[in-house]
């Protein structure tokens, strides 16, 4: 199995609590023979690189430097993002089974490479902008549960980490729950479980 | 029908959304193209009971719905808009199996769009530079407009090619986004005479009638009222130039510096000498050109200039100030007349001249109408863009994403 995971933050790029965990599942996922891409941004240690771990990381810089709020950073990036991601189908002759976007961010780059490419994604959700700025009523936070609606509507799969946030999903963006797994990355599963769901993902799209 | 070539072209504005030159110049060059065997789909936005596809003379137009994500400020709308564009831009290149050539960018705000899709489809990119944001502004002063021009100058880096509409536009292009000499191709804008033929000037007294007495000159302006525009400029010639001749002012176009000058004519006491007709149709457009006795395009800062054009293809004489565009089209005293820019005193110099002389007036006007006929003309303009597209290939076909 080969995937890329999309995350805004992946060391040494540390902003929260996301970035390690990007790096654990990567490194997990390596040791469990999934060939596994990051695609992640950072301001100056651009382009493709092979860490110890056997993980490949594929850094973009925004290619427009001044903005005016997060979502105009956010969506400009998301081109390079597709770029890197673009690179990487290519390079391994299309053979790559799904995409894993962490959080919001980069769910542009992952709807347009679905459409594009029939290449399915699996959103996976660390917070909502609910939770973020409640009660996320201005015109940057509603725009920004679009782009995570847009995440839930046009994904293969939810991946969350507590029912709570499972049934937040569901009240709030309506999500049937038959489309989210919840998996602790406390329990001693935690891999399996997610190798799982990348299965019964990757499996509708090899099997064409 | 198997076609030799086919483009996919990007435009925030198309028939009938129209909001400045961008839609009647993707309009006609798309069914120009089509017209010479080129394949062309447009993605646009959408516009309020207009179908989301339909094939206008062989041009497939889709429109996508720009306002699906709530967005805080203009800046940040376009680029969420980009985001649906490219998705559905994406879903319609999958469906026809990736038979796209080329993709061709009209301006910043499909920037996005249309640079993902090259890498993802890795087809080369081709954009046009109608303006800038430097040029429009006069200097970058704030974060929104320092934003715009670096997305310019991203989607310039990102293109094979850069066109422009004039060679004034294709030094300026260079200068702001230090680009190469190479990647530069000067085609001009095109303007579609068909729509003036037929109409004579006796048969619109009765609508003459409407704007202006018959004794008063018509001067008529078209455009944004916008500072780069130069509006106010025109709005200052107005007592000079009532001076010397009874004319009747009509300003077509909207734009925030419309109470402005609302408030400058009133406190010249003109309000009834000035009139403001916003926003009007196209078929009233055609017919205020033609009435028009001098149509003025007084712009301080101007890629172009097709309102000029129009003007030209009405047989209105037209005097434009000596800057950008405009001053490659207009050959003084010869197709018009020029003028200082930002100089009121010299405008209504220009426009006493053509309006107190009919002799020179006929003569600049019917110049000018086979100036634009000859060098204008939409079919021509197809094929150089064409050559253009086909030059590219040919590099394209000998890199390692052909």
């Amino acid at each position: 199995m080969r995937i890329i995971l999309f995350s805004w933050e992946y060391p040494p790029r540390v902003v929260g609590k996301l970035a390690d965990y990007v790096h654990l599942l990567a490194t997990e996922l390596v040791k469990n023979r999934v060939d596994t891409y990051v695609v992640t941004y950072h301001d100056f240690l651009t382009g493709a690189v092979e860490e110890p771990n056997g993980v490949k990381i594929f850094r973009v810089a925004n290619p427009v430097r001044t903005h005016v709020g997060i979502l105009t950073w956010v969506l400009t990036l998301n081109q390079e993002v597709e770029r890197a991601a673009a690179s990487i189908f290519y390079q391994v002759s299309k053979r790559v089974d799904l995409v894993d976007v962490h959080d919001w961010h980069f769910i542009p780059a992952a709807v347009t490479l679905k459409n594009a490419f029939g290449l399915p994604f699996v959103y996976s959700v660390e917070s909502l902008e609910d939770h973020r700025s409640p009660p996320a009523n201005t015109p940057y936070s509603m725009s920004i549960k679009s782009i995570e609606w847009l995440g839930f509507y046009e994904a293969q799969h939810v991946c969350v980490k507590s029912e709570w946030m499972r049934d937040e999903i569901v009240r709030i963006h309506n999500v049937p729950s038959a489309k989210i797994t919840v998996v602790k990355p406390t329990t001693n599963s935690w891999l399996d479980n997610i190798l799982f769901m990348y299965k019964s993902v990757a499996g509708g799209a090899s099997s064409k | 029908m198997r076609h030799e070539l086919s483009v996919m072209m990007f435009s925030w504005e198309f028939p009938p959304r129209v909001i400045g030159g961008i839609s009647p110049h993707v309009y006609f060059l798309s069914k120009s193209l089509a017209k010479n065997g080129v394949k062309v789909y447009v993605i646009t936005c959408d516009f309020p009971d207009t179908p989301t596809h339909e094939v206008i003379d062989g041009v497939e137009v889709y429109r996508v719905d720009s306002y699906k994500n709530p967005a805080p400020d203009f800046a940040t709308w376009v680029y969420l808009m980009n985001l649906n564009m490219q998705r559905e831009a994406a879903i319609i290149v999958n469906k026809i199996a990736d038979k796209i050539d080329v993709f061709h960018a009209h301006d910043w705000l499909v920037a996005n769009a249309c640079i993902g899709l090259k890498h993802i489809f890795r087809k080369p990119l081709l954009a046009t530079m109608h303006s800038t944001e430097i040029g429009r502004r006069d200097g970058l002063h704030t974060p929104t407009e320092r934003m715009i021009h670096e997305t310019e100058a991203w989607l310039t880096y990102e293109a094979w090619r850069v066109i422009c509409c004039s060679h004034y536009m294709v030094s300026h292009v260079k200068w702001a986004f230090g680009l190469p000499e190479d990647k530069l191709s000067m085609v001009p804008n095109g303007v579609n005479t068909n729509v003036y033929e037929g109409i004579s000037k006796g048969s619109l007294r009765e609508f003459r009638a409407k704007f202006a007495l018959p004794e008063e000159k018509i001067v008529l302006y078209v455009g944004r009222l916008v500072y780069e525009k130069g509006i106010h400029v025109l709005i200052n010639a107005a007592p000079r130039i009532l001076e010397n001749v009874n004319a009747k002012f009509l300003i077509v176009g909207n734009g925030y510096m419309k109470d402005q000058l609302l408030n400058i004519a009133r406190s010249m006491r003109l309000e009834h000498k000035i009139l403001f007709l916003g926003f009007v149709d196209e078929a009233t457009l055609v017919k205020l050109q033609k009435c028009a006795d001098v149509s003025v395009v007084p712009s301080l800062f101007e890629p172009f200039g097709i309102v000029a054009l129009e003007a030209m293809a009405a047989k209105s004489p037209v005097v434009v100030s000596d800057t950008g565009g405009l001053s490659e089209i207009i050959e003084h005293d010869v197709t018009g007349v020029k003028v200082y820019p930002n100089n009121p005193e010299s405008l209504a110099w220009g426009v006493t001249k053509v309006l107190l002389d009919e002799n020179y007036s006929r003569y600049i006007s019917e110049n000018a109408y086979k100036k634009v006929r000859e060098k204008f003309d939409w079919n021509r303009i197809a094929e150089q863009t064409m050559q253009i597209y086909k030059a590219v290939l040919g590099e394209y076909s000998k890199s390692f994403w052909a």
